[in-house]
Order: structure tokens, then sequence, then C-alpha cells
């Protein structure tokens, strides 16, 4: 525990499990490891994630935090900002200076003074709202701009059968 | 004539030997002087710099390039510094700034197209033993502390987290489609 980002992460675990944000369960896979962890995410009320629970994990860089974690869906996502491979792609999991497209803000990106937990909730509301400018997943943002009925019928699924129904 | 020929090659290797003695003997003392001067000058990766100067642009990038010269180009440690509300020393006068490169800006992998079928979260958990139970009243149950200063206890803390949070989705998702089931029929 005498590595700073092993450090870090542990208080951040300390504080997410102390007062964790609704909807949100995250900690390392094992404390052995500080760098993998696991969290749980509840898809948001009034959205078609609605009742969902997906499991993602976080890979953090020996760096942590001066660069970001990646955090990969461990279940199916239909969602214009996660590849198919489950990789999320938003603004505050890119470094600063790593947009060559400036489609984002400098203040929206990672920085040390994110957090998990923002991540997370960041995460919570990309589910809820996605960001077409610059899809990860092109044939989920065509659908969910030109037919989000069916957009919302893929996601519904996808969540009944992660729930193993 | 003969005498001269065979000395122009004595005067050169004379002058090589000289040489190298010259700078066997100049560099032996130094020796023990090298290790201070190698650290002092310690080479800043410019592209550090780059970075603090982006995560906190109020900063002079003077003042902190001369803070990873003296901590050995720790990036790390300057940023702690900085966000534990230290403010950095200023830059002599004396000191220059490393050029900075014009660094590439990183190519984003490509994302594998492969996709991988997941197991659903019963499956992936393992809790198709505990689907039948009957969900225990939360409110009664003694909460368990949030934080345990001992490691299994969290780890187990965590574990049972992840599983309610699993089990009342699933339940809530059943009674849902019962609801709607019955609603249809009636």
């Amino acid at each position: 525990m005498s590595n700073p980002a092993a450090k870090r992460l542990f208080k951040e675990y300390k504080s997410l499990s102390s007062d964790p944000p609704e909807g949100i369960t995250a900690g390392p896979v094992t404390e052995d490891d500080m760098f993998l962890w696991e969290a749980l995410i509840q898809g948001p009320e009034g959205t078609p994630f609605e009742g969902g629970v997906f499991p993602a994990e976080l890979k953090f860089p020996k760096d942590y935090p001066l660069a970001p974690p990646k955090m990969k869906f461990l279940t199916d996502m239909w969602h214009p900002n996660v590849y198919n491979n489950g990789e999320v792609c938003i603004s505050i999991l890119h470094p600063p200076g790593d947009d060559p497209h400036q489609y984002e803000q400098a203040s929206e990106r990672w920085s040390p003074i994110q957090s998990v937990e923002k991540i997370l909730i960041s995460v919570m509301s990309m589910l809820a709202e996605p960001n077409d400018e610059s899809p990860a997943n092109i044939d989920a943002a065509k659908m969910w701009r030109n037919k989000r009925e069916e957009y919302e019928k893929v996601v519904r699924q996808n969540v009944r059968k992660s729930l193993g129904l | 004539m003969a005498e001269q020929s065979i000395n122009i090659p004595q005067v050169i290797v004379f002058a090589v030997v000289a040489f190298l003695v010259y700078r066997w003997y100049s560099s032996k003392p130094s020796a023990n002087g090298t290790r201070p001067a190698a650290n002092r000058s310690v080479r800043i990766n410019p592209a550090q710099i780059d970075t603090i100067a982006q995560m906190f642009p109020q900063l002079n990038r003077r003042d902190i390039a001369w803070d990873l010269q003296r901590n050995g180009g720790n990036a790390a440690a300057t940023t702690e510094r900085v966000l534990s509300g230290r403010s950095l020393d200023s830059a002599p006068a004396s000191f220059q700034l490393p050029a900075t490169s014009t660094a590439a800006a990183p190519i984003r992998p490509v994302a594998a197209v492969a996709k991988p079928s997941h197991p659903d979260l019963i499956t992936r958990y393992n809790l198709s033993s505990k689907l039948s139970q009957t969900p225990e009243p939360t409110e009664e149950k003694p909460r368990a502390k949030a934080w345990s200063a001992d490691r299994n206890e969290r780890q187990s803390n965590l574990q049972r987290k992840r599983e309610e949070m699993i089990l009342a989705a699933r339940r809530k998702m059943e009674e849902k489609e019962k609801a709607s089931a019955s609603g249809a029929v009636a």
C-alpha cells in the first residue's frame, strides 16, 4: 500500500463504501489488486435501462490518478457511447489533450480531481442521455436517433436477458 | 631520412598515448563528483510538463518544470503537491525550461469488433440458489457497517451488496412482468 495510486484507490473505495451514491456499488475485485474494480450500476428510472443492473470492470493505470481508468461493461450494452466490446467512451474517461476532434471541453475530461464516483455517476447519466456527437457504436446511435422505439426495445430485451429472464 | 620517417608515427603514437593518459587522469577525480551533477540535471520529459500544465492551467510551466527537476521527474509527486494546496516554488532565473516537444496525439486503439457473449447476472454471480429464497425484510435487518476495519469483512460486505442489488432487480422485474401479464388477462 506504499504505492500512491493504490493508496488513493483505497481511499476512494472507503468513501464509496461509507457513502455510496444511489444505485451504485463499486470496489476492487479483491484487495490484493487495487487496480481492478468491479462496479454495478442501476439503470436510471424513466429510461429503457430502468430495472436493470449493469456490471462493469474498471482497470486503473499504475499512474492513477494522473491517467484515467478504462471502463468496460460486462454485459451486452446497446448504447451509442459503448463499443461492441463493452468499452465505455465518454469524456470523463479521456485524458486531457487526447481529443483530436475537439468535441469535448477540457473541464469535462479526466483530471486527478475527478474520481471513480464521478465516473460512475457520469456513466449513469450517459445511460439516460446518450451523446451521439461522437458515437462509439454507430448502429446504436443511428437507431437511437431515427428509430427510438426499436432502440428501446433492444435495450429492454438486454435488461431482461441480463437478469436471467 | 630513414630516421625521420620512423619519427612521425612515433610522434603520433606518443600523442595518442599521452591523450589517453590525460583523459584517464582527468576523468578519475571527477568520478565521485558526477553523481550529484547528474542528479541536478535530470532530464524532464516535456510531456510531463504538458500533462501537469493541462491539469492546472493556472500554474507557470517554468515552476512545474522546476518542481519536476527537483523531485527527479516524478509527475505524481508534483500533482500531489499542488492538490494538497502547497504551491510550487518559483523557478530561479537561471533555470532553463526544457524544449517542448510537439508530441503527436496518441491514436486511440480501434475497439475489437468481436462480440463476446456475456452470461446473465444470475449465472455470473452464482445466484440461482438464492433466487427461490424469500427476500428478508431489509428494514429490520441490522444494517451491516458500511466500512469495516477487517479486510475479509469488507470483501464479504461488498459481495453481499452486489448480490442484494441483483436479486432486488430480478424480483422487481419478475413482479412487474407478472403484473403486466395479469393486467393483460384481466
